[in-house]
C-alpha cells in the first residue's frame, strides 16, 4: 500500500545530481485535537481509598448494562440487587466481578515472616483451575457458578448475569453479558491517503547497538532522507508519528545503586540519563519534520500508576523547542483528521494477560473494547490513581483506531459492530525486539507493518 | 457578655468512639484543634460564638446522608464532594443537604464526614 504509491520517477538516484532536486511537501496537519483531558491529573491526593473507583465504575456502567440485559433477555426480566435475591427466582444482577486467585501475588503473604517463605517469583500467568468468581454490587457479594468462563474473566469487569440463586447461596449463571461496543462516532475521515506511524518500545539505553541502526532508519524514512523520490513522496503522506511508550529500555531501571553504600555510587549516573539524551536527539530529528506524540510507558521516567502523566519537557531540551513535539498521557485519546485514536502503552493488556486464560493479545484488546473499559484490572493488580468522582477508563464512545503498544508481535483487525461501529484494532510491536512499526491509513482504516531490519553478523542473507 | 466563657471553650468538642487512642492520626480536623491550642495564649478562641453551632437535627441529617449506601463510600472526601458526585451520577441526592453544607461551609464538623469510625 505504502510503496505502491511511489512516484513513477524513481530515477533520481541513477542520474547526476540536478540543480533543483524535487521536493515533496508533507501533507499539512488538518484537524488535530487532544482529547486526553480526563487522563490528566492536576492536584494529586492519595489519601483516599480505592473503594471510590469501584463505586463510580459500577454506578457509571450500571445503566448501560441494564439496557444491554433487557435487550438480550427480554424487556420483562427482573433486575435485582443482591440483597433482594430470592432463592430459585430467575433474575438478572449487575455487578463487579472479583476473581479469587490462589497464586495472585499478595504483599501480606510476602512479608509474613512466620511462614518463612520465599516470595513467589513473577510468573507469566497466575491462573489456576481452582480460581473462583464472585459478583459484588454495592452491598453484598455472591459466588458465581455455571455457564461463565472463570478462567477468561478478570477482576474489575462490570457484568450482568442471568440465572438464579441456589439453596447453598451460590448464584447459578445461565447466561452473562458485558457492556458490548460503545456507541459509534460519526465518520469524517480524510478522502485522500494520510498515514500515521505508530511505534513503541524504542528501548533506548539498552546495551545493544543493533536496535539503534533500526531506529535511525525509521527516523530517516519518516523525514524523507532515505530512498529515492518514490519513498520520499510516500513519506510525505505521513502526517503524524505516535510513540506508544517504553522509549527507554528496561535496563535503565536497574536499582542496584539504591542498595549500595553512598560512597560507592557517588560518581555513577543513572542509566536513564544517557538514554534520555539519546531520546532527545532522536526526537529532535523527528520533530523538525513531522508532529510527534510521545506517550510514556512502563520503563519511562514518569509516575507508575495509570494514568501516566506526560514526560516533563525539561528532560528533552532540544526537542521541546519545537511545537511539533507533544508530550501526552498514557492512555492517549486524540482526534486526528476526524479519526478518533485511543491507545495505551500496553500495561493494561499485559496485566489482563497475566490474570486471564486469553493468550492472544489482539483477543484481549478486543475483549477490553467489548467490556467497555480500558483497564478493568486497575486498581486490583495494576496501579491506578484513586479517582473518586468518575472513572476515566470507561469507554463512552467507540474510537476508530484502538491501539496498544509494546506487543510481542504486530497484529491488526478491523472490527465491525452491530450499530455501525468500525474499529481498527492495532497491536503495535515492541520496536527494540521486532524492529517493526505500523502505518495506519486514515482514509480506509487499514494498517500495514513496516520493518527496519539490518543485517547482523549471524544472518544468512 | 452573653454567657460566661471558659478557657476550655477554645477546644472544639469531639465525639469520641469507644477505644480510640488519645494521640491521633492524620485528619485535618486535628490540625484545626492543634492550631487552636497553640494560639490559646495569644488571642481569643477562634470559634467565637458569632456563628451559631449547627443544630443536632442538622448533624443527624448529615450523618444519615453519610451512611446511606446509595451514594457510594463516604470516607476520604468531603460531604459536598460526595453530594456533587451523586448528583452527576444521577442518583438525585436530597437538595436540603447541599444547602446546609454550603451554609455551614466553614465548620469542619459539617463539611467532613461523620467521625464515628475514628478515621
Amino acid at each position: 500500500m505504502f510503496s505502491e504509491q511511489a512516484a513513477p520517477t524513481a530515477q533520481g538516484l541513477l542520474a547526476p545530481p540536478s540543480g533543483q532536486p524535487p521536493t515533496f511537501p508533507r501533507v499539512p496537519v488538518a484537524g488535530y485535537s487532544d482529547l486526553s483531558q480526563p487522563f490528566r491529573l492536576g492536584e494529586r491526593s492519595f489519601c483516599r481509598q480505592y473503594a471510590h473507583v469501584y463505586a463510580v465504575r459500577l454506578a457509571g456502567m450500571r445503566p448501560l448494562l441494564e439496557r444491554r440485559a433487557r435487550g438480550r433477555w427480554g424487556d420483562d426480566i427482573a433486575l435485582r440487587r443482591l440483597s433482594e435475591l430470592q432463592e430459585g427466582e430467575k433474575c438478572c444482577v449487575v455487578g463487579t466481578l472479583f476473581k479469587a486467585m490462589q497464586l495472585q501475588p499478595s504483599i501480606l503473604q510476602e512479608i509474613s515472616e512466620e511462614h518463612n517463605l520465599v516470595p513467589q517469583p513473577p510468573l507469566p500467568k497466575y491462573i489456576q483451575p481452582c480460581d473462583e468468581l464472585m459478583l459484588e454490587d454495592e452491598l453484598q457479594r455472591i459466588k458465581l457458578d455455571g455457564a461463565i468462563d472463570v478462567q477468561r474473566l478478570v477482576t474489575g469487569t462490570i457484568v450482568a448475569v442471568y440465572g438464579r440463586e441456589e439453596e447453598d447461596g451460590r448464584f447459578l449463571v445461565e447466561d452473562h453479558c458485558l457492556a458490548d461496543l460503545p456507541p459509534p462516532l460519526p465518520w469524517s475521515g480524510p478522502s485522500s491517503d494520510r498515514f500515521v506511524l505508530l511505534a513503541s518500545g524504542l528501548g533506548l539505553g539498552s546495551m545493544s547497538g543493533e536496535a539503534l541502526l533500526s531506529t535511525q532508519l525509521l527516523v530517516d524514512v519518516v523525514t524523507g532522507q532515505l530512498g529515492a523520490e518514490g519513498e520520499q513522496s510516500c513519506a510525505a503522506h505521513i502526517t503524524r508519528v505516535i510513540l506508544a511508550g517504553n522509549l527507554l529500555s528496561q535496563n535503565t531501571q536497574s536499582r542496584d545503586t539504591i542498595n549500595k553504600a553512598k560512597y560507592l555510587t557517588k560518581k555513577t549516573q543513572a542509566a536513564s540519563v544517557e538514554a534520555v539524551k539519546m531520546l532527545d536527539e532522536i526526537l529532535l530529528q523527528l520533530c523538525t519534520s513531522v508532529p510527534v506524540d510521545v506517550m510514556p510507558g512502563e520503563f519511562d521516567p514518569t509516575n507508575y500508576t495509570l494514568p501516566q502523566q506526560p514526560l516533563h519537557r525539561c528532560m528533552l531540551p532540544l526537542a521541546s523547542a519545537y511545537a511539533t513535539l507533544r508530550l501526552v498521557t498514557n492512555p492517549y485519546q486524540a482526534s486526528l483528521d476526524g479519526v478518533r485514536f485511543l491507545g495505551t502503552s500496553g500495561q493494561n493488556i499485559s496485566d489482563i494477560f497475566k490474570y486471564s486464560s486469553m493468550d492472544d493479545y489482539l483477543e484481549i484488546l478486543e475483549w477490553t473494547l467489548l467490556a467497555g473499559h480500558i483497564s478493568p484490572t486497575a486498581p486490583d493488580t495494576l496501579g491506578c490513581y484513586p479517582f473518586y468522582k468518575s472513572d476515566p477508563f470507561i469507554l463512552t464512545e467507540c474510537p476508530h483506531v484502538y491501539f496498544c503498544g509494546n506487543a510481542p508481535r504486530f497484529q491488526s483487525k478491523l472490527l465491525q459492530g452491530k450499530e455501525g461501529q468500525r474499529v481498527l484494532l492495532v497491536m503495535v510491536p515492541d520496536f527494540s525486539a521486532t524492529q517493526t512499526a505500523c502505518l495506519v491509513n486514515l482514509r480506509d482504516l487499514s494498517c500495514q507493518p513496516i520493518t527496519f531490519s539490518s543485517f547482523g553478523a549471524d544472518t544468512e542473507d | 457578655m452573653e454567657q460566661p466563657r471558659r478557657i476550655t471553650d477554645s477546644f472544639p468538642r469531639r465525639r469520641r468512639g469507644p477505644g480510640r487512642p488519645p494521640g491521633r492520626l492524620k485528619d485535618r480536623k486535628d490540625k484545626n484543634k492543634d492550631k487552636d491550642k497553640a494560639q490559646l495564649k495569644v488571642r481569643e478562641c477562634p470559634r467565637a460564638p458569632s456563628q451559631p453551632p449547627p443544630d443536632p437535627a442538622l448533624m443527624e441529617m448529615l450523618r444519615r446522608f453519610d451512611l446511606s449506601w446509595e451514594y457510594g463510600p463516604c470516607s476520604g472526601i468531603t460531604r459536598l464532594q460526595r453530594w456533587e458526585r451523586a448528583q452527576e451520577l444521577g442518583l438525585s441526592p436530597p437538595g436540603p443537604i447541599r444547602d446546609a453544607l454550603l451554609e455551614h461551609r466553614d465548620n469542619p464538623d459539617v463539611t467532613y464526614r461523620w467521625d464515628g469510625m475514628g478515621w
